[in-house]
């Protein structure tokens, strides 16, 4: 009996870790089953979900003119969950060839990832500007995938009846003249508000609007701010300006306000008549009113007293990395890709026609664009009237964790703009000085 | 206990001792290990000692969302057991819906946190604000855009979730209590108070235990109710620890750090449940 005891015991215990270690095991095989004799296999790790769908079509077309590349498309969305998965993936082993990459400080943490980049045609053919915060002694270590603009955001319907002609306003003061006057006639007009302040993203505040007054003390570019040891907050006068603005004139409380009530529920339903955010709302205006997002809307910039007070930030919202890991065959059929979607007749149509991405590449029919935002981006961009995103080249968390939310404690009144400056510098330069 | 009996126990044991291993004390030691070095998510880096748990006792905001995490998990488990015995005293008594009342009090448990937190989030920041509107009151419009609100509706969220459940563990107490000893109080004229404070109170106390130390894990390892309703919000003063801690790590990707933090949480959580066990068995001594 004890015995047939000790046998049962060997048996189950060595059938259940069997079986245990056989399907850790499965996954694997059933990965390396995909890959043919000849066929490449590119993994792309991408993070654009707004997007997913006509990027899968394209690949799909891509795989059909050669048979002997086979493109495996994750997409995981938004900005920090991307950024916890690619690192989880690399932690795997299981690495993806074609990943997304951010600024300087991803292109540092990542750099013996980052396969060169400077022999493609989409490098070549990639604007003005759009490399700096990817390139490394002259080396370019990722692609654009498009541009992307903000600014305050305008109802022209709103405007005309009000009696306001958005061409003359060209400073702050006559943007303060303008919300004055919506203010005046909100009833009329149906207004809750002339502003929807989202106060909760601490990405519009600390990232978009503190980039506009920050960039100019960085020269309007990435790296500069990438290397600065501290803030200095130049224009610092001119970003309370345009914050106390947009507070006071907003929809309150502001700290309650998401990115979806303001531009879902109080811009797209005409409740409020300027909002700060860029081109990429598009798809969420069209989605409530589809003749508002196509002809009744506009972009002013936001003016920063004392420097410019016409340009609008332009700048490359993510880079498409390639893994030097990989294999070689595996490299250059994942920089093959690349040239193709950003550089050939049906890529190019697909870039601006499926996707409606602003290119950031030479060579396209920009008349093509068709949302109004879109193209007064890129008549700005072509123009030279712009600011710099710098943001990227921010001390890490430090733009939403930090500033924003010291932005939010003076909207509450909890502290005074002097000490949101005094803390962020503080804390700009304690994190470069590590 | 004979030898061969020995052998089998540990081999029927080896699975689960085998996954176990893997799983969790495998990871656990190397987090551990990296919390001594500068480990940013891609590449360990280099050793450095206590360094990270030198700094993290100087972090206010970590020493913040602590101390705020204590304060929660005591306002809620006092707030929980309360409204939880209260519960199952109503459902207890001889009303006729009383099974109807049951489901719908636990009803809220099985709804997922990540959900929870957004109709919460609903009802604070839209009915809250139409409330206040109609009636002129200007603090029922800022509910979740201040420290306090953000601190209560947290609470709120939680005792509404956890109430049920703690209710179903006093149900069975309060249904085990000797009928004789209720019948005694009855005809010795006891009234309606004096029977609960004297005698079923008493008699639950164990239940105060197994429930006090549910929800206290429960709130204060508390991450998904704390990220959809708030997110930490306004300013990160409404941050708990695991947040704080996730962010640390995936935000400023210090992972080291984070994990030197991760580190002294499930010290505490280790001694709180440590002391829990401890309690429960004097009171098992006791009985």
């Amino acid at each position: 009996m004890e015995k047939l005891n000790v046998r049962k015991g060997l048996l189950a215990s060595l059938a259940l870790s069997a079986g245990m270690l056989a399907a850790c095991g499965a996954e694997e095989e059933a990965t390396g089953a995909g890959t043919g004799e000849d066929q490449v296999t590119v993994d792309v790790f991408q993070f654009k979900v707004e997007f997913k769908d006509q990027f899968e079509k394209l690949a799909a077309q891509y795989e059909e003119l050669n048979p002997d590349v086979n493109l495996e498309i994750t997409t995981v969305g938004g900005g920090e969950d991307y950024g916890a998965a690619l690192r989880s993936k690399f932690a795997s082993g299981d690495e993806p060839a074609i990943f997304n990459i951010g600024g300087p400080q991803d292109v540092a943490d990542w750099k013996k990832n980052l396969a060169v980049l400077s022999d493609t045609k989409a490098a070549d053919a990639a604007l003005d500007g759009t490399l700096e915060g990817v390139t490394v002694e002259s080396e370019v270590l990722g692609l654009p995938y498009n541009q992307e603009g903000y600014g305050f955001i305008y109802n022209t319907r709103l405007f005309e009846e009000a009696g306001i002609d958005p061409a003359s306003i060209t400073d702050f003061a006559s943007l303060e003249e303008a919300v004055k006057t919506l203010d005046s006639k909100k009833e009329e007009l149906g207004l809750d508000a002339v502003f929807a302040l989202p106060g909760k993203e601490t990405w519009v505040t600390g990232l978009h609007l503190s980039n506009t007054f920050l960039a100019p003390e960085f020269d309007n570019n990435v790296l500069t701010a990438f290397d600065a040891k501290e803030v200095a907050f130049e224009y610092g006068d001119a970003f309370k300006k345009i914050l106390d603005l947009q507070n006071d004139y907003s929809v309150q409380p502001t700290l309650s306000l998401d990115y979806s009530m303001q531009v879902e529920e109080l811009f797209s339903m005409e409740r409020v008549a300027i909002i700060q955010q860029g081109n990429w709302v598009y798809g969420s205006i069209a989605g409530i009113d589809q003749e508002l997002a196509d002809s009744g809307v506009g972009l002013l910039p936001i003016p920063v007293e004392g420097y410019e007070e016409g340009g609008i930030p332009v700048g490359v919202p993510m880079y498409w990395a390639v893994n030097s890991n990989e294999d070689e065959a595996v490299v250059e059929a994942s920089k093959e890709f690349l040239d193709w979607m950003y550089t050939s007749e049906e890529g190019k149509t697909a870039v601006l026609e499926d996707f409606k991405f602003i290119p950031a590449y030479e060579g396209y029919d920009t008349t093509k664009l068709t949302d109004p935002l879109s193209k007064e981006i890129y008549a700005a961009a072509e123009a030279g009237n712009t600011i710099g995103w710098v943001f990227m080249g921010y001390p890490t968390g430090w733009g939403q964790d930090q500033l924003g939310a010291s932005i939010q404690k003076y909207l509450t009144g909890e502290a005074s703009w002097e000490e949101v400056e005094g803390a962020a510098k503080d804390a700009w330069s304690a994190d470069r000085s590590k | 206990m004979m030898r061969t009996r020995d052998l089998s126990y540990w081999l029927f044991l080896a699975p689960v001792l085998l996954a176990l291993t893997l799983v969790v004390i495998v990871p656990m030691l190397l987090g551990v290990y990296y919390s001594f070095t500068s480990w940013n998510g891609i590449v360990t880096g280099s050793f450095v000692g206590l360094e990270n748990y030198i700094a993290l006792f100087k972090d206010e905001r970590f020493l913040a969302s602590l101390w705020f995490t204590t304060k929660f998990s005591i306002v809620s488990v006092i707030l929980i057991n309360i409204i939880g015995l209260s519960l199952a005293l109503i459902v207890t008594s001889k009303i006729k819906t009383s099974n109807l009342l049951r489901t719908t009090f636990f009803m809220p448990n099985l709804i997922g946190g990540l959900i929870l937190g957004f109709i919460w989030q609903f009802i604070f920041v839209k009915v809250f604000a139409s409330v206040g509107q109609m009636i002129g009151s200007e603090s029922m419009q800022t509910w979740l855009a201040t420290t306090e609100t953000g601190f209560w509706g947290l609470v709120i969220l939680m005792s509404w979730q956890l109430a049920g459940y703690i209710m179903v563990i006093y149900i069975a107490y309060l249904e085990g209590l000797p009928k004789e000893v209720m019948e005694a109080a009855q005809l010795d004229c006891m009234n309606a108070f004096q029977r609960f404070r004297f005698i079923v109170f008493p008699l639950v106390a164990p239940a105060f235990t197994v429930s006090m130390f549910l929800t206290l894990s429960n709130t204060f390892k508390l991450y998904d109710q704390n990220l959809s309703l708030t997110a930490g919000g306004p300013y990160n003063s409404t941050e708990m620890v695991a947040m704080e801690i996730f962010k640390t790590a995936f935000m400023q990707n210090e992972f080291a750090y984070a994990q030197a933090k991760a580190v002294i949480f499930f010290a505490i959580v280790a001694v709180v449940a440590l002391f829990q066990v401890y309690l429960n068995k004097r009171r098992e001594v006791e009985m």
